[in-house]
């Protein structure tokens, strides 16, 4: 059976309803993500998404699997991660306790090894979850009487930050990736009727090998343009006055032309909005101030270099975008008042 | 889960289809296609070609022909790419139709569709933009109702995107790879222009999309070299990538990580492990090693004017200082007619000390090269060179002082080295041979004579020297870009901004290779 001649569980999903999902989970998604997401779940490829930290590559499978009400498994990657991390594990103190505990040791037609002496890691885990249509009620949440649209739909299996394992991991996520099957010697091969949805994501400290780019779809998240970026805090900063928001989205975005160590991402704009909000009282509608900014620095910049960098004229330069920003949203929400 | 306890390998049957809305063309196995043909006019995605969604009526588009065209057009975009030194995967032409029939032959959604499929580095998402449009202004044009545009037939040269639609206008050679064709297609002409190896002459009037950089020519004379500045540009980050596989080619020092197999230690976790299978009893005594996962090496720098005219300075210091972070206390030295350690001038955060002890070197020196006398200086230090130190040679290879002494020092720095590899910035060109004396003179007791003008020279050594070590057929003479399209790929010698060669923000951090 091929990838392609395996029902990937999304086939019936249409752009709409994926703008659907997005939108329910305050996801701000421009044209190339969704069609982007919307490929890799009807074709059954993963997807590997890149891009600075703090670009919601993370979030984004979060978002799926909470749009699809369907289980997230996730996988941090780290380096020295191996096989039994990943795949599975043998309970040997459980196998040691059955062997020892009857006289004769294990009787005839029993074996240790079977998968009630079997540790699940997440991606076998991942491969074992088929969507709980059929009742059985072991697939976590996919089927605890939710919408039967949703029900029956596989998993959402996160590998997060596989640049931080080594290749030789890398090797193992080729055979999961392009088959949806793992081999265990003692047991046969365990193969998922329903893929699940994979999304991997790297922060690029390292490139990855060509097998692996080769099973996926590349998403490259970029930092978001002004109005992607005040969509996201109007959405997840809704305490925030909305010309307050404009101000910090022009001040960040003058922020990213300078050279910092880290730049910051959207998760560090809507840090810096909330810290923002919360030292306001009743959404007040006042321009940003300069202490302001100098005090709340820390949501955004992480590098002691870099908060250095921001000196009395970058900070000027903070506030003259700041201004502008609020200004042209002025200007043309008057417009559109006024039409 | 489905365990396949028999090992047959029979396979599951698939879940269900009935009523999951998948279409037929996902399962198709084959290369795309297959909807256009079944689709009826009216059932276009919206916006999509005439051949999708007009025709006059009674006029019955020619379907096969159409898939044909869309197929042969998404071969050919691949190979454009992979000929503007994008990293296109084998299947992803196909994977591309695939994603085409999923999206419909709509320009909002097939482009990110196709990046998605086409594209596995950021590097190469200009690339793609570059090349987008033209594809697509083929694509569309060649699905009328009356098929596919006229092309050159399957045997036309890779990668060139012929001129559209018919014959080409007058006076045009209709070679559709021909780099002086300005007909009709501004991404076709970008494409070609990326194909083109760095041409040894002057400058175009008027051409002010290209840069110049001085290089060497083999005779050692200087000349100007036209180099496009996308060529010329690259982030810090694509060096990150080459010295981590040049550090896996080169280890050969114990890293901290072990591994299985024959070794000096025993690996009590995997007896006990193993022994579960016999009833607890250790039938054989596995062993374990540490994984060698680390570099010595020996950095000797020419910083005379010669190389420090040819090379991108900022690329020498990243490399040096990455080098430096990455692997196991290599040192430093610049060299000129003295030679000077500046190891500790790459402990520092920033570059700006290593730019200091450049600037100084210049100072200093600024004269020829006596690479010779810098090797033995450096042969003698204590300490310097055993037998695991890989020592890298960054050098043009124009000696001033006595070739004898150059001969000499480097047979003593082979034997005494565990490998001796040569960076020469002016390898960087397709006609470079080393025939200068000083590199003739030093070539036999060089491991492998590697070009060095940017991060694609060093992943280029890096790959030789994963696949052959040390001491196999590695060398400028073995890359791949010489023969396939003249370099390239690769990036040309000389600055950023192509005015004056290497320049450095003294303030900007270095990238630390944590791993």
């Amino acid at each position: 059976m091929t990838e392609h001649e395996r029902s990937t569980g999304f086939g019936d999903v249409t752009e709409a309803d994926l703008r659907e999902v997005f939108e329910a989970e305050d996801y701000v998604a421009d044209e190339g993500i969704v069609t982007t997401v919307l490929l890799a779940l009807r074709l059954g490829k993963p997807l590997l998404i890149e891009g600075q930290p703090g670009a919601g590559k993370t979030e984004l499978a979060k978002v799926l699997a909470g749009g699809f009400d369907t289980e997230l498994i996730r996988l941090q990657c780290y380096e020295g991660l191996a096989a039994e991390n990943a795949l599975y594990e043998w309970n040997y103190t459980k196998q040691l306790l059955s062997v020892q505990a009857g006289e004769d040791g294990v009787g005839d037609g029993e074996s240790v090894f079977d998968e009630e002496y079997l540790f699940e890691r997440p991606l076998l885990r991942a491969l074992g979850r088929e969507g709980d249509d059929d009742g059985t009620g072991d697939a976590g949440s996919a089927g605890d009487g939710t919408d039967p649209e949703t029900a029956g739909r596989p998993p959402v299996l996160l590998i997060d930050e596989v640049d931080r394992a080594d290749e030789e991991f890398e090797a193992l996520l080729l055979e999961v990736l392009s088959d949806f099957q793992v081999s265990v010697p003692e047991l046969g091969t365990v193969r998922a009727e329903t893929p699940p949805v994979v999304v991997i994501t790297s922060n690029r400290t390292r490139g990855l090998s060509d097998a692996l780019k080769r099973r996926c779809l590349y998403l490259h998240v970029e930092p978001p343009s002004f109005e992607k970026e005040r969509a996201i805090l109007e959405r997840k900063v809704p305490e925030l006055d909305g010309a307050v928001a404009a101000e910090i989205c022009g001040a960040v975005q003058r922020l990213r032309e300078e050279p910092f160590l880290k730049q910051p991402g959207a998760a560090e704009t809507i840090d810096w909005a909330r810290a923002v909000a919360q030292l306001r009282h009743d959404g007040e509608p006042d321009s940003l101030s300069a202490t302001e900014v100098r005090t709340t620095l820390g949501c955004l910049l992480k590098e002691v270099e870099d908060v250095q960098r921001v000196d009395d004229d970058l900070l000027s330069a903070l506030l003259e975008s700041a201004e502008q920003a609020r200004h042209a949203v002025e200007e043309s929400e008057e417009a559109e008042a006024e039409g | 889960m489905v365990p396949d306890h028999d090992g047959t390998g029979e396979e599951p049957g698939p879940r269900s289809r009935e009523g999951t809305g998948e279409r037929p063309e996902q399962r198709s196995g084959e290369e795309t296609g297959e909807r256009p043909e079944r689709r009826s006019p009216g059932e276009s995605s919206g916006s999509g070609p005439a051949a999708f969604d007009a025709g006059s009526p009674g006029e019955v588009p020619d379907f096969v022909a159409a898939r044909d065209h869309v197929r042969s057009e998404l071969v050919r975009f691949a190979r454009a790419l992979r000929r503007a030194g994008a990293a296109v995967p084998a299947n992803a032409a196909t994977e591309a139709a695939r994603a085409l029939v999923e999206t419909g032959f709509e320009e909002d959604r097939a482009r990110p569709a196709l990046r998605a499929t086409l594209v596995t580095r950021r590097e190469d998402l200009a690339t793609f933009e570059r090349a987008f449009p033209e594809f697509w202004r083929r694509l569309t044009a060649g699905l009328d109702a009356t098929g596919p545009a006229d092309r050159p037939g399957p045997d036309a040269p890779d990668g060139g995107l012929a001129p559209l639609g018919g014959d080409p206008p007058a006076g045009e050679a209709p070679d559709p790879g021909d780099a002086s064709d300005d007909g009709d297609g501004e991404a076709e002409a970008t494409i070609s222009r990326l194909s083109d190896p760095g041409e040894v002459g002057g400058v175009e009037d008027g051409e002010d999309e290209e840069a110049t950089a001085s290089v060497y020519s083999r005779s050692g004379r200087r000349t100007a070299l036209s180099v496009p500045p996308s060529a010329l540009r690259f982030g810090e980050g694509d060096l990150a990538g080459p010295m981590r596989e040049l550090t896996r080619a080169l280890s050969g020092l114990q890293g901290r990580r072990w591994v299985g197999g024959e070794g000096p230690e025993l690996d009590p976790r995997k007896a006990l492990r193993e022994s579960f299978g016999t009833g607890g009893t250790v039938l054989n005594v596995p062993r374990r090693a540490r994984a060698e996962s680390d570099v010595r090496a020996l950095l000797l720098v020419d910083v005379s004017q010669s190389v420090l005219d040819t090379l991108d300075r900022g690329f020498l210091l990243r490399f040096l200082h990455r080098a430096r972070a990455a692997w196991r206390a290599p040192r430093v030295f610049f060299f000129d007619e003295e030679v000077r350690e500046v190891t500790d001038e790459f402990d520092a955060p920033t570059v700006g000390r290593a730019v200091a002890a450049l600037e100084r070197a210049e100072a200093e020196w600024g004269g020829g090269t006596r690479i010779g006398s810098a090797v033995r200086t450096v042969t003698d230090t204590p300490g310097a060179v055993d037998r695991v130190t890989v020592v890298f040679v960054v050098s043009d290879g124009l000696e001033v002082g006595d070739v004898a002494d150059l001969e000499r020092g480097m047979a003593d720095l082979s034997r005494r080295a565990a490998a001796v590899l040569w960076c020469n910035p002016l390898a960087a060109s397709p006609e470079y041979e080393p025939a200068c004396r000083g590199m003739e003179a030093a070539l036999p007791y060089v491991d492998g004579l590697f070009s060095f003008a940017g991060p694609d020279d060093v992943a280029e050594m890096a790959r030789q020297l994963r696949l052959r070590g040390p001491g196999g057929s590695v060398g400028y003479e073995y890359d791949p870009r010489r023969d396939r399209d003249g370099r390239s790929s690769g990036t040309a010698p000389g600055s950023a901004d192509g005015s004056t060669p290497g320049p450095v923000d003294t303030d900007s951090p270095m990238e630390v290779d944590n791993a």
